[in-house]
């Protein structure tokens, strides 16, 4: 480690820590703590929701994939940014309208039921447990590779920055945190891009020639099918992606840090635009570490490809390049587990303590403690997981957590906006039905069982052929809540047009 | 809050026509009258034939792209040099997605207009949101 990485790496540190200190002295209610007083502007939490969703994953994972496997690396990058049209045409709304803190808030906001509410939180709770070993370990290995120190250190430098954020800053220092990462990620990438465009002689036709004979896949490298080769699995897979960011916890919640649904839609098409632009710049990057480091030194230094963005720095900006991008794949990591504490601990704190336990009578006193136990319970716990998990091959646990996503929690969010005979128990199921049968059919998978030893977690046939079950867990997280709907007579008409005329107007809110 | 729109006069008469009956005995707003009312059925109306043939606009290309690419090698042809159409297709889904937002965030204002509209007319208090 020299000292230009150190001191890079102290400076970004640093500036997010003056931040925690300016938003612990704003921190002084539940609603604060929550959502930084939902008095964020559309561009800042467009930018935070790019810095919570472009995972160290999305921009060392990319990068490498595209420079490993060409076309196939880029395929998840159109789910994730398409995935940006079903949460604006369909959730960001009614769910600024609706919610408060949470999701279980909005679905509650139709039913006033605690089972309702206990199933929402526990299928947050899981989404963010799996996104969070996910990250910890990813990070944990990268800044291993990174700074050159052991992993368990690695995993409680990372664990230690992000409960000192949530705990002491909340939401406030969570997305100022957020939005400096997006900015110094799109800058990183942008000066990468711009270096390896320079050496492709600023010429996009020339770029896609010498790419193919660059990798050992010839022409095939610029085609699908490199690494992708079973249909089903693919197209499974790609539902979630699309369908999963719209029921994502912590991309939810980044709705409520605004003040009304029209601010939450140019969150959005901000945060599409940024999104959108980055993950066409990993393109380049991808080639560009394929060309110039070349996948026998990418696969090397690590095997899933993801120190290809910092090795192409180095190999065309020097140490100087290759420490500011690392320091911003370290910021990166922050940004994402904070944001993913948070959202933990408001599923905790505030929907089971709360509004469960407490039943919404836990005075402001209350609320924060509790929210600051919860911080902190949730930051150890999954540090704990993460420092056992170490050896697991932990980059299905992504995928997996957008495929609970798009199976538990967004049939619900679907139903309670639009379908007027929709019932509590029908909630439940819903939510239940999808949960239940994502996490079934993804231990019975090859992701689980795999036949070859050291593969997957247990040796053994899969009984489930899918990687990715979300082609079946989807559908049945849907018929789920239609049919507990119909097993129950209960249905609450004059509710129903409550809910529908405050989702589509954004009136009557109530808080 | 019943602020007029100069020059509306059907607005202005429908407003003082309502007044005396937006709310219920208890004081809550009736959510079913203002469902049923014209103008928040025109609004639905207008935001439902936008959203669904959107909706099944980007979701069905989106998922011809996948099929397409799994199933077949179609898209491997060239496009203009070394350039595949399964490129030019993955950039239009790109394009696609913006298109959509721009396209989606004009439409909205109108939207948001009706909307402001509908709760003028039942006597809406802005206040009610703190």
């Amino acid at each position: 480690m020299n000292a230009t990485v150190i001191a890079i790496f102290v400076f970004i540190v640093g500036i997010t820590l003056v931040i925690t200190y300016f938003a612990a002295k704003r921190t002084n209610s539940a609603s604060d703590f929550y959502t930084a007083g939902g008095g964020l502007t559309g561009w800042q939490n467009g930018l935070a929701i790019a810095g919570d969703y472009l995972s160290a994953a999305s921009f060392l994972g990319i990068a490498g994939a595209i420079a490993l496997f060409g076309f196939d690396g880029f395929l998840f990058s159109i789910g994730y940014l398409v995935a940006y049209l079903v949460v604006l045409f369909i959730v960001a709304e009614p769910l600024r309208n609706l919610g408060k803190y949470t999701l279980a808030d909005m679905i509650n906001a139709r039913f006033n039921a605690k089972k309702v509410r206990g199933a929402a939180a526990l299928s947050s709770i899981t989404i963010v447990i799996f996104y969070m070993i996910a990250q910890l370990v990813g990070a944990g290995a990268l800044i291993q590779l990174l700074f050159g120190i052991d992993y368990i250190w690695a995993v409680l430098l990372v664990g230690i920055m992000m409960t000192v954020y949530v705990l002491f800053g909340g939401m406030t220092a969570t997305s100022w945190v957020q939005i400096i990462k997006a900015v110094l990620l799109m800058v990183g990438t942008v000066i990468l891009s711009f270096l390896v465009l320079k050496n492709f002689n600023f010429n996009i036709l020339e770029m896609f020639t010498q790419m193919k004979t660059a990798t050992p896949h010839g022409e095939a490298y610029l085609s699908p099918g490199v690494r992708y080769t079973i249909p089903l699995d693919t197209i499974s897979l790609m539902l979630a992606l699309v369908l999963g960011t719209a029921g994502l916890p912590h991309i939810l919640m980044r709705f409520f840090t605004v003040k009304d649904a029209k601010t939450a839609r140019s969150s959005v098409m901000w945060a599409t635009w940024i999104v959108g632009i980055f993950y066409v710049m990993t393109i380049f990057l991808g080639f560009g570490a394929a060309a110039f480091v070349g996948s026998d030194l990418i696969t090397s230094t690590n095997p899933a490809g993801n120190m290809a963005a910092p090795l192409l720095a180095q190999a065309l900006g020097g140490d100087v390049l290759m420490s500011f991008i690392s320091a911003v794949a370290f910021a990166t990591i922050l940004a994402v587990v904070a944001g993913l504490v948070l959202t933990g601990a408001s599923a905790f704190a505030h929907d089971i303590y709360g509004q469960i336990i407490k039943k919404g009578q836990a005075t402001e006193r209350q609320q924060m403690l509790a929210a600051r136990y919860a911080s902190l319970g949730v930051s150890a716990f999954s540090i704990l997981l993460a420092i056992f998990a170490q050896s697991l091959n932990v980059a299905f646990l992504v995928s997996l957590a957008f495929c609970i996503a798009a199976s538990a929690n967004l049939p619900v969010i679907v139903y309670t906006i639009f379908w007027k005979r929709f019932n509590t128990t029908g909630a439940v199921s819903a939510i239940m039905t999808g949960l239940i049968s994502a996490l079934v059919l993804v231990s019975l998978s090859p992701s689980v069982m795999s036949p070859e030893a050291g593969a997957a977690i247990f040796v053994g046939d899969p009984l489930f052929p899918l990687t990715n079950p979300a082609l079946l867990s989807v559908p049945l997280g849907f018929i789920g809540g239609w049919v507990g709907t119909m097993l129950s007579k209960e249905q609450d008409l004059k509710k129903y047009s409550e809910v529908n005329v405050r989702a589509n107007t954004g009136g009557f809110r109530q808080l | 809050m019943t602020k007029v729109i100069a020059g509306d006069k059907t607005n202005d008469e429908r407003i003082r026509e309502k007044v005396t009956h937006e709310r219920l005995a208890d004081g809550t707003p009736d959510f079913q009258k203002i469902e049923n009312s014209e103008g928040f059925r025109e609004l639905m109306r207008k935001k439902k034939s936008f959203l669904i043939p959107t909706t099944i606009l980007f979701l069905g290309l989106y998922l011809l792209f996948n099929i397409v690419i799994s199933y077949t090698d179609w898209l491997n042809a060239g496009f203009i040099g070394d350039i595949t159409w399964v490129w030019v297709f993955a950039f239009s889904l790109f394009a696609m997605t913006w298109i959509l937002v721009t396209v989606y965030m004009k439409r909205a204002e109108k939207f948001d207009e009706m909307a402001k509209d509908t709760l003028k007319e039942f006597d809406y208090d802005e206040e009610e949101n703190r």
